[in-house]
């Protein structure tokens, strides 16, 4: 059901959300893989996927209550926009469009049929199935989450800020060794810039039968494809980078296990002052107490392996 | 082995690797290296290179559980402190069968089909069990949707409206852990079925492509549809619940009004260039009726939408010929509206079942047996389902529930959730389906 579901932070087991935001005069879709709270504004922005635009609600809105602001139109240049990110301080909007394959940047005040600021497209910037997005005011960064088929860049894309085009990125995670492929949401921790990423499945995203309404020609039925996380071995996790890291690099932080599979990892946010992580994915979420992953993750004492990659 | 392009190779590589040591990578030329060959810049000799060592070091699955990796890394296998997830089914889709005395409910919450006798439920406490269930693995149920029952092969069906693409066919008899007996790959988010048997056709709702593709019924694997409906002209906006009306030759399809232009997404397809750019847009939600053998950007032959038709977020649907109505599972105000069949434009629901008595809580499907005089609806809003007297309007009891989990459990409301966010001014977890 398209609706955003609000819990108390310290709900625990099977438990109804506080309030429920749905129905029709909310112009919400399913497909909502981003969500972002403004604090400073005290909004909610939430992409929807079905009706290319983006929305705006008050922070306490609850039931069937219309959205605050509406970005859609032909200037937006919006087909399927999935995911989203704020920053208040730059009074801006980012949004990772998979079906235009960009990274829109809108004024956070816009308001109807609206042209973004900034696009960050093309070929040059790698990106292509965009599923997440974080921005980081202080460190003047926008991350996203990518994937290219089996053979193409799949992984982090750390861009400047005000980066706008077809540009290469600053920096890249992602390989091999960094084990990333089937991931969703990033999430940016204000104080030290850690960059959180829930990775729902070891396994390249498979590809769908169907091309919009027609077969994909090369299409071979997978007996094994399980996306939610299948084997544990090859489930997903949370991954934490520090805000400098680049090429193919495993975490340097990590959680895994048993305790992150009932939540799947598709999404991830942060509580960085009681040094939560929360995990959402499949039918549920799970909150994760790791104070550690809200320090500086370079200067940590560490062990022989990570001193390689450490500037 | 030697290799005449190798030293152009390395020198790209190498050029690579001193931007991921700078500034700037080219992630579409160049697989960013391991963190062991950065101080490597220098072209080796021609004659030293190996065309092995100029091969991407392949992406190996698994390897996640073992305590060494990664490397050094803080964290690792750690049990969350507190978990929020709904351990009972939920209700779903909805499909009836007089004649085996059957009800089939998917599940979308657990990924099973829940099979009751058509006459369970009451009014206790406790759950009610079914017949059969279809759960596991083996079964392949994902995020599913509708579902649909064929009495004479006494087969149901369901839909995998996400993590599968792909419709499933069980058999009365079929229960625990065990395989579909057909399966029909689809477009992804494809979300009802309805079963043509003289026509031998299914159809199949698709939200995200605006469409409505017909099948032969016995279609698998990777058969193709028959024909498909789908354009601006359709009026076909985010469509859900669908009804394929043989009596009257329609296919009739319930709308959320959601439109925008579906371009291919996936990490498989390239961009696309070459398509006109639409905006997205937002619409009443509505009935259509397309010609049952409708194809391509065909209008409807006529529509119910408009402010006084009361739909909001129209779910599944269901028609009793008899009466030649419409029923209308109305999630948005937790509602069953009652249209007339043949009317158009808009229209005042001739009966609605509303209000706190009725137990009707996000109803996400509904079916009429006319045999015996009974009205069936699926709650998502809470653990049940609940059955009145076909022609019951306002705020009525049912005549009985049936529970898939015990009286007042709590319902998380989650649908594949894939992201969050904290709201730190009022200490709340935000959480989009």
């Amino acid at each position: 059901m398209p609706r955003i579901s609000v819990f108390a932070r310290l709900a625990n087991g099977a438990v109804a959300p506080k309030r429920v935001i749905e129905g029709q005069t909310t112009k919400l879709s399913r497909t909502m893989h981003g969500i972002a709270y403004d604090e400073v504004n005290d909004e909610i922005i939430i992409p929807v996927a079905l009706g290319g635009a983006l929305l705006a609600f008050k922070g306490d809105a609850t039931g069937e209550t219309p959205p605050l602001r509406v970005i859609q139109g032909t200037r937006t240049r919006m087909v399927r926009p999935q995911t989203v990110a704020v920053d208040p301080r730059n009074n801006e909007i980012i949004t990772a469009d998979p079906s235009m394959r960009a990274l829109l940047v809108f004024d956070r005040r816009a308001d109807g049929n609206v042209a973004p600021k900034r696009v960050i497209s093309g070929a040059k910037t790698g990106l292509l199935d965009i599923v997440g997005v974080a921005v980081d005011p202080v460190r003047n960064v926008i991350v996203a989450s990518s994937r290219k088929g089996r053979e193409g860049p799949t992984g982090l894309f750390v861009f400047d800020r005000l980066a706008d085009g077809d540009v290469p990125p600053l920096r890249f995670i992602g390989g091999p060794a960094s084990k990333l492929a089937h991931f969703r949401q990033v999430a940016i921790d204000p104080g030290t810039g850690n960059i959180f990423l829930a990775q729902q499945n070891t396994r390249q995203k498979r590809p769908e039968a169907y091309v919009l309404d027609k077969r994909r020609a090369d299409f071979k039925e997978d007996e094994d494809d399980e996306e939610g996380g299948g084997a544990l071995d090859r489930m997903g996790f949370i991954a934490v980078y520090a805000p400098g890291d680049g090429g193919d690099l495993p975490p340097r932080a990590i959680v895994k296990g048993p305790g992150i599979r009932h939540a799947g990892a598709g999404g991830v946010a942060l509580n960085p002052k009681k040094g939560e992580v929360i995990a959402v994915g499949g039918n549920g979420f799970s909150t994760f107490l790791l104070p550690d992953f809200f320090h500086d993750l370079v200067k940590r004492p560490t062990t022989a392996p990570h001193g390689a990659r450490d500037r | 082995m030697l290799s005449r392009g190798a030293p152009l190779i390395l020198s790209a590589t190498t050029l690579s690797l001193l931007f991921v040591a700078g500034r700037q990578v080219d992630p579409s030329t160049a697989r960013p290296p391991s963190p062991a060959t950065i101080p490597f810049i220098e072209p080796l000799p021609a004659d030293c290179v190996d065309d092995g060592a100029q091969q991407p070091p392949q992406f190996i699955e698994g390897g996640v559980i073992t305590e060494d990796w990664p490397p050094g890394a803080i964290g690792g296998l750690i049990d969350p402190i507190r978990s929020v997830s709904d351990p009972f089914p939920t209700f779903d889709g909805l499909a009836l069968d007089p004649v085996n005395d059957r009800v089939i409910f998917s599940d979308e919450n657990r990924h099973s089909l829940l099979v009751y006798d058509r006459t369970a439920g009451g009014f206790e406490d406790d759950p009610t069990e079914p017949a059969q269930v279809v759960f596991g693995p083996k079964s392949k149920l994902g995020y599913i949707a509708g579902v649909e029952v064929d009495p004479a092969r006494k087969e149901f069906y369901t839909v995998n409206n996400d993590g599968g693409d792909r419709m499933v066919v069980f058999a009365y008899g079929d229960h625990g852990n065990v395989a579909p007996r057909r399966t029909l790959l689809l477009p992804h988010q494809s979300w009802d079925v309805s079963l043509a048997p003289e026509r031998d056709e299914i159809a199949v709702s698709v939200q995200q492509s605006n469409a409505v593709s017909v099948f032969r019924r016995g279609a698998a694997g990777g058969d193709g549809p028959l024909r498909t409906i789908r354009g601006l002209t359709t009026e076909l906006e985010d469509p859900h619940g669908l009804y394929f009306d043989e009596r009257h030759g329609e296919i009739i399809t319930a709308n959320h009004g959601n439109w925008t232009q579906i371009r291919p997404y996936t990490p498989y397809d390239p961009i696309a260039t070459d398509l006109e750019y639409k905006s997205g847009s937002f619409h009443a939600a509505s009935l259509t009726f397309h010609a049952a053998t409708a194809s391509g950007d065909v209008a409807p032959l006529r529509t119910i939408e408009g402010p006084g038709t009361g739909l909001n977020w129209p779910m599944g649907i269901d028609v009793d010929l008899s009466r030649d109505e419409i029923a209308v599972a109305n999630y948005g105000d937790n509602s069953i509206r009652i249209f007339p069949r043949g009317e158009r434009g808009d229209v005042v629901p001739l009966r609605v079942i509303r209000g706190p008595r009725t137990l009707i809580v996000g109803p996400v499907s509904v079916a009429i047996d006319v045999k015996n005089d009974e009205i069936w609806v699926a709650n998502y809003g809470d653990h049940t389902a609940v059955v009145f007297p076909r022609t019951a309007t306002g705020n009525v009891k049912p005549t009985r529930i049936i529970r898939n989990a015990p009286k007042d459990a709590a319902t998380c409301g989650f649908t594949n959730a894939s992201a969050a966010a904290y709201d730190s001014k009022r200490d709340e977890i935000l959480v989009p389906n």
